[in-house]
């Protein structure tokens, strides 16, 4: 399957390429023979990240830095021209801001596609997204969520600033790829992890008020290796006769929540952890939003039945379009991926 | 009903819209944003039937009542002109506006129109900062003699302050006063609002932090220190800083008979007596009075909590309020006038002093190189 919608030597943009997953998709497209790579970087991102990339990189590698914000739209010209294929990593985080949300992911993501309707000559831009977007409120405990799960239609109501910038990013991606012919592909990763990451997933658990209270029990967290990720990323953008479709990424062996967190005091470092059963945890969901929404947001909706829908409600995971459509298989397994993840916390501080 | 819009749907103008919505006789009929994508994101989430892309478009259509204005502070003269001179009234946010000159056009014309102006000095109407007004009315203090003033602001806040100090083209860095011109209004008014006459002397010296020059920045001032002087007779320090813990916005207020020591971080009033105890009385009895104080101020709290009434912006709600109910009752606004433009020019001093110290530092430093 080595066939690809660009030659070696058309040129590949990547947004937030100097961020977790970045180095990795530009690392992975060299590593493929790319040579023609431009990196979009914001002036506050690390730069030494990129440079040694470029060091291992041959001299007939040209890796490209451009310093840019994708709020303005003359720096996302400068970034898009004459780009074949474009990956959108760039995000926001926003914290608990809707606004600063939509301002990062949605009129960002805007004014990409608007130089991308202007360069004309696109092939194609993949939008990196999350599993965030998708709400499984309706489906039965241990169903599968695959690229056909409904997204999340009040993401509002979430009260997670991210979830919301997500899905509006989304659905501008869909509308300029109706309205304009844009070609483009949707990848969702569940949780990315490796080193360099030292946070534990929320689908784990919470630390909050000095303790950690453990929600997950036996359900299976989506984790998805950065390197594994990455590379699914890279594929999407340069497989034919994939355009339009949305693919989610998750590894093939995905441990269950109290696997992982028992790992992870082995490895890391011990502390205590209290396991909140599901019903308990539901019900404190439900008391907390119907609190919230009595006292008027005295409480912000930080908990409520939506997020445990998607965060602690019993699930489970599939990679089957990504493996048949793009030809992707997750080269690193659950425990050399544990095992590089689990160093890296230890070498950087754990995060519980 | 008020009929209300916003103009500016960025993070404060979510404030805005969430407290607006808690007020009974006010509804948003409007908001607008230069960016579209902005205003539908605040419509979308907070059920408004109409948005618009320029202020023209949305005071010739909706004919609002009240307008908010949450823009970055330069545009706040134009735009709020405009509402005015359309017939509506003005809630500003912070900094009222760039200078002293255009917060007094500004009202002037405000009052030509017969229309009403507030600012967004909202941490003056927080629970405890309305505690301690109305003992201060009641005549505790005496006269006033000084105060302390502490706004403090951490920088490692990973949203706002990575989004300056990343951006060289940050609103924020256009602004005669920069970081400081967006930060210290809340903390230069409490302390406006108890000096009395209109000349006070200014001191005021301002440096770019170890931590913000370790960094490699060396244009923005995040460390302020003043002294206000009026007549000789009320005088008041005040301090900003991005690097001192705890990051506090204490104030303290001393008159010729007690004093009061106001912290809103943790809504918590006390009074500091200004008689004394006999002999070693003065090392038990005190400390046992500012345990009950601390302990009623848990009380007052809690009670608040229960009553959901603790929000992080009750002050907003509460100066909105205030605000609507001038404007339909016409009682006078929460925030005198004469306060906003003392507010303004105290700005202005502080702002001036720290541009001459700084020509005077680059000055020196081409004599260097020389």
């Amino acid at each position: 399957m080595n066939v690809y919608t660009i030659s070696p030597n058309e040129l590949i943009l990547i947004t937030g390429a100097s961020g977790f997953i970045g180095t990795r998709v530009v690392a992975h497209l060299v590593s493929l023979g790319f040579r023609n790579i431009r990196c979009f970087v914001r002036p506050s991102s690390r730069p030494d990240r990129i440079a040694q990339l470029r060091q291992r990189s041959g001299s007939d590698v040209n890796i490209e830095v451009i310093e840019g914000n994708l709020l303005s739209r003359d720096d996302c010209r400068r970034a898009a021209a004459g780009a074949k294929v474009v990956y959108h990593l760039a995000a926001g985080t926003g914290g608990k801001s809707f606004p600063e949300a939509v301002m990062n992911s949605v009129v960002t993501t805007r004014n990409l596609l608007d130089a991308i309707v202007g360069a004309q000559n696109i092939r194609r831009i993949v939008n990196v997204s999350s599993f965030t977007v998708y709400t499984n409120s309706n489906k039965r405990a241990g169903a599968v969520l695959d690229e056909s799960c409904p997204i999340e239609d009040h993401p509002q109501d979430r009260g997670d600033a991210y979830c919301y910038g997500k899905v509006k990013q989304d659905e501008l991606v869909e509308r300029y790829g109706k309205e304009h012919n844009i070609p483009y592909v949707i990848v969702r990763p569940g949780y990315v992890y490796g080193p360099g990451k030292q946070a534990i997933s929320g689908r784990v658990g919470i630390d909050t008020f000095g303790c950690f209270l453990h929600m997950g029990g036996s359900n299976t967290i989506p984790f998805t290796y950065v390197e594994n990720c990455a590379e699914a990323i890279v594929l999407s953008g340069l497989r034919p006769g994939i355009d339009g479709q949305v693919f989610n990424i998750v590894d093939d062996e995905l441990p269950s929540s109290r696997q992982f967190l028992r790992l992870y005091k082995k490895r890391v470092h011990r502390f205590r952890s209290y396991y909140v059963p599901h019903f308990l945890s539901y019900g404190l969901c439900w008391a907390w939003e119907a609190y919230s929404r009595r006292s008027q947001g005295q409480l912000p909706l930080a908990f409520n039945r939506k997020r445990w829908y998607v965060d602690w409600k019993s699930t489970t995971y599939s990679n089957q379009k990504l493996k048949q459509l793009v030809g992707w298989v997750p080269r690193v397994s659950l425990s050399d991926g544990l095992k590089q993840y689990f160093d890296g916390c230890k070498a950087g501080g754990s995060n519980a | 009903m008020l009929r209300v819009a916003i103009i500016g749907c960025g993070k404060i103008a979510d404030a805005h819209a969430a407290e607006i919505q808690r007020i009974d006789g006010s509804k948003i009929v409007a908001v607008c944003d230069s960016e579209p994508l902005m205003a539908m994101q605040l419509a979308d989430r907070f059920e408004v039937p109409h948005q618009f892309g320029n202020a023209h478009s949305l005071l010739e259509e909706v004919k609002p009542d009240v307008v908010h204005i949450t823009t970055p502070p330069e545009s706040h003269l134009s735009l709020a002109m405009e509402c005015i001179e359309a017939g509506a009234n003005v809630y500003v946010e912070k900094p009222f506006t760039l200078n002293f000159a255009d917060a007094g056009l500004l009202l002037q014309a405000a009052t030509r129109k017969g229309v009403k102006v507030t600012v967004g000095h909202d941490d003056q109407f927080r629970h405890v900062a309305r505690r301690m007004r109305d003992v201060v009315a009641t005549g505790y203090l005496g006269t006033p003699v000084h105060m302390e003033g502490f706004y403090c602001y951490n920088l490692d806040d990973p949203v706002y302050a990575k989004a300056l100090l990343g951006d060289n083209k940050h609103w924020v860095r256009r602004l005669p006063g920069k970081l400081l011109h967006n930060l210290i209004s809340h903390g230069v008014a409490r302390i406006a609002e108890f000096l009395t006459g209109d000349a006070q002397e200014v001191i005021a010296h301002g440096f770019v932090s170890p931590f913000l020059r370790s960094i490699g920045e060396t244009d923005i001032i995040d460390e302020l220190r003043v002294i206000v002087n009026q007549g000789d007779e009320l005088t008041a320090y005040f301090t900003f800083s991005s690097q001192m813990r705890p990051s506090m916005r204490e104030f303290r207020i001393y008159g010729t008979k007690n004093g009061l020591f106001m912290d809103p971080d943790h809504e918590t009033l006390i009074k500091l007596p200004g008689s004394r105890f006999k002999s070693y009385a003065e090392t038990f009895i005190p400390p046992l009075q500012f345990a009950r104080q601390y302990w009623s101020n848990v009380r007052t709290n809690f009670r608040t909590f229960l009553r959901s009434d603790l929000h992080m912006k009750a002050g907003m709600k509460f100066l909105i309020e205030s605000f609507y109910r001038s404007i339909t009752d016409g009682t006078p606004v929460p925030i005198p006038y004469r306060e906003i433009l003392l507010t303004a020019k105290l700005m202005d001093s502080i702002f001036a002093q720290l541009a001459e110290a700084q020509k005077l530092r680059v000055a020196e430093s081409d004599l260097v190189c020389v």
